[in-house]
């Protein structure tokens, strides 16, 4: 897990962002973040209209792609520093993500599901087994050896989770969670996404714009005024 | 769980396009794995057809024709060579044994005969190392005796001590067995029958040269008789004795020059002991090619040179087949590439899902050319079991149809070599589908989100 305990599960410092295809844009940035820290364990609720670039956040957080400016340190590791397949493997074993249409791998059994993110991140075979079967069993999911696509939509966002925690991360990255769940599908997916995350020690960055989702963080964030809040001095 | 079992259910989730395209490339594999095996043996059967023989004279129009038809029996040599010219050519000194052949019977208008004598089992070897081997019976050691060849036994139902009669003129495509003219006055007795040899001898009935100088000195005084009684309407008393005479069986003695009729000599020159070569036959060659001993002229062939420059012409066939074999092979590469390139669109999120979970693009990468390989080496083994079902299917119809012994065994070489190149190029046609995998966009495909 984290190799520096005091380093926040997140760190922020003045990330700015625009697209490639967008460069010649003179007005600004895509997305601008001067200052966000998470500490580990804690769990922050993160909230912009649509379109405001929280997908983008996420994936510059993940590693997936690569800011113009600031840096990013997830344990305190600048994962924009990282190259190549070591950044890849740093985040399998560091990050976790829970996606709104579960992305699991179709065609794979939950089990395996399970195993596929534990291999990728290095464990040895013969742990893989045992330790997924496990984490399953403890979310209550009732058939690992089925087919993800056979399981119901709870079970499903149920092996999603499992996925997500499955190399104990530090931080667990989740983008709209519950956006396509009826509210009380999206309660028991919140409820457990929270419970997993305290268990683990994992900090958890939920993106959301669903408003029922406020009452569950006691710390919330929004994108605009974070970028906002930091121009305002300058 | 390792990176095999991603390749195994991404093989298996889109099972059908894997057996399809596995399917593809096996035919491919097959279609060039027989090729390669029936070219090579072919080839092989086709060459030793002159077994030890070094030269074969005739007076047939080209050398070509001559081996054609003197070992092949292709058809009946159109001219003799007397059987005189035979026993002064025999006496060269160049020459270790000369074997004369008479080509022009059959039996039943299908199975041609062979008239020779006893040297032919003795000194002629079908096969450059093995002689003759007798299924049943023995070699010729009296006139009327027939040795079978092994084909021609079986499909004549032939056995021994079964009495034939020969018929006039060789076996050509659509002869009516029934309009033949039957030498139906002598019987012979099966005496032996051959081992398969795998060459065109199978399919002939071997007797000697004196009973078919017989059977036609008997057609020729039989002949004679009837012009001379059409032109002679008194029927004196000389004339019925005569014919109680000619009723009686001829025999060698009532052999003319002109009965003695050969068609061809195989011929051996003399070697150097355990070798083939000898510095005799170009001297031989030359001098024969020349005419000398043989006042008419001779014909004289090697028979391995001529087939193996008919099989050069031939050649220009199999070569074309090879290519159409390549094609095939590359348009299965193609079908790989396809059918990988267009379960790209459905494997983007999959993909996207891998990089989320650690997996680099170079990994991704391997996977999918790892995948395509895989597509190749299913294709390639069951090709390899499909060519070996096909060189046996193949070389059992060779046999029958042409009489011609091949071997079925897939050339190890061959099967390697394909199958390295199918791997190869299935693995290439991996790499745009792979490129396409390493270039997918990790958040455009996890969408739908925000």
């Amino acid at each position: 897990m984290a190799e520096s305990g005091a380093a926040p599960a997140l760190r922020i410092t003045n990330l700015r962002f625009r697209y490639e295809s967008r460069a010649d844009d003179e007005r600004g940035w895509a997305l601008h973040v001067p200052g966000l820290s998470v500490a580990p364990a804690e769990q922050l609720l993160l909230t912009a209209g649509s379109g405001r670039g929280k997908s983008t956040l996420l994936a510059l957080i993940a590693g997936l792609t690569d800011p113009q400016a600031g840096a990013i340190e997830v344990a305190g590791t600048n994962i924009h520093q990282v190259s190549g397949h070591r950044r890849d493997r740093f985040r399998g074993t560091h990050i976790g993500m829970i996606f709104q249409t579960f992305n699991l791998l179709q065609g794979f059994t939950a089990l395996e599901n399970i195993k596929a993110a534990l291999m990728l991140a290095g464990k040895p075979a013969e742990e893989q087994d045992a330790k997924a079967r496990k984490l399953l069993k403890h979310l209550g999911i009732t058939r690992p050896d089925a087919l993800v696509e056979q399981l119901s939509v709870g079970q499903q966002q149920r092996v999603a989770v499992a996925r997500a925690v499955a190399c104990d991360p530090v931080l667990v990255l989740a983008d709209e969670p519950t956006a396509s769940l009826d509210p009380e599908n999206a309660r028991a997916a919140m409820d457990l996404i929270q419970g997993i995350c305290r268990e683990k020690g994992a900090a958890l960055l939920c993106v959301s714009h669903d408003p029922s989702m406020h009452a569950r963080f006691e710390r919330r964030e929004q994108l605009d005024e974070l970028a906002g809040v930091a121009e305002q001095p300058a | 769980m390792t990176d095999w079992t991603i390749i195994l259910r991404s093989l298996r989730a889109r099972a059908f396009s894997t057996i399809t395209t596995v399917v593809t490339v096996a035919v491919a594999v097959a279609l060039m794995l027989v090729l390669l095996t029936m070219r090579d043996a072919g080839r092989k059967a086709f060459e030793r057809g002159g077994g030890n023989m070094h030269l074969l004279l005739s007076r047939d129009a080209s050398p070509l024709v001559s081996v054609l038809n003197g070992v092949f029996y292709i058809s009946a040599p159109r001219a003799p060579v007397l059987f005189s010219e035979f026993e002064q050519f025999e006496k060269n000194p160049l020459v270790e044994w000369a074997v004369p052949v008479q080509l022009g019977d059959s039996f039943r208008a299908r199975w041609p005969t062979l008239a020779t004598t006893p040297a032919f089992f003795t000194k002629y070897q079908p096969d450059d190392t093995n002689p003759w081997r007798f299924g049943a019976g023995h070699a010729l050691n009296a006139d009327f005796q027939v040795v079978v060849g092994a084909t021609a036994a079986r499909e004549a139902g032939l056995s021994l001590g079964d009495h034939i009669v020969l018929t006039h003129g060789f076996p050509t495509r659509g002869t009516d067995p029934q309009a033949a003219h039957e030498h139906d006055e002598f019987k012979f007795e099966v005496v032996g029958v051959l081992e398969p040899t795998g060459l065109a001898h199978d399919r002939a009935l071997f007797t000697s040269l004196q009973s078919a100088w017989i059977i036609h000195a008997h057609d020729r005084i039989e002949a004679a008789h009837r012009a001379q009684g059409e032109a002679n309407h008194d029927h004196d008393d000389a004339d019925h004795a005569h014919d109680d005479e000619h009723e009686a069986p001829i025999t060698a003695a009532d052999l003319t020059d002109t009965d003695r009729k050969i068609t061809n000599i195989y011929v051996r020159v003399r070697t150097r002991a355990g070798s083939d070569a000898s510095a005799s036959l170009p001297v031989l060659f030359d001098r024969l090619r020349r005419g000398q001993g043989f006042p008419g002229g001779i014909t004289v062939a090697q028979p391995r040179q001529e087939m193996s420059r008919l099989l050069d012409i031939v050649g220009n066939v199999d070569r074309i087949l090879l290519a159409v074999a390549g094609a095939v092979m590359i348009s299965s590469g193609i079908a790989i590439m396809l059918a990988l390139y267009n379960s790209m669109e459905q494997r983007r999120r999959q993909i996207a899902v891998l990089r989320v979970l650690g997996a680099s693009p170079g990994r991704v990468f391997g996977l999918i050319v790892t995948e395509s390989a895989i597509i190749g080496l299913l294709g390639a083994a069951a090709g390899t079991a499909l060519a070996a079902a096909g060189a046996v299917i193949t070389a059992e119809i060779m046999k029958q149809r042409l009489g011609l012994v091949i071997e079925s065994r897939l050339d190890p070489k061959a099967v390697i070599a394909v199958a390295i190149a199918t791997v190869m190029l299935a693995a290439l046609a991996g790499l745009i589908p792979a490129a396409a995998a390493y270039k997918t966009s990790v958040m455009r495909n996890l969408r739908p989100m925000g």
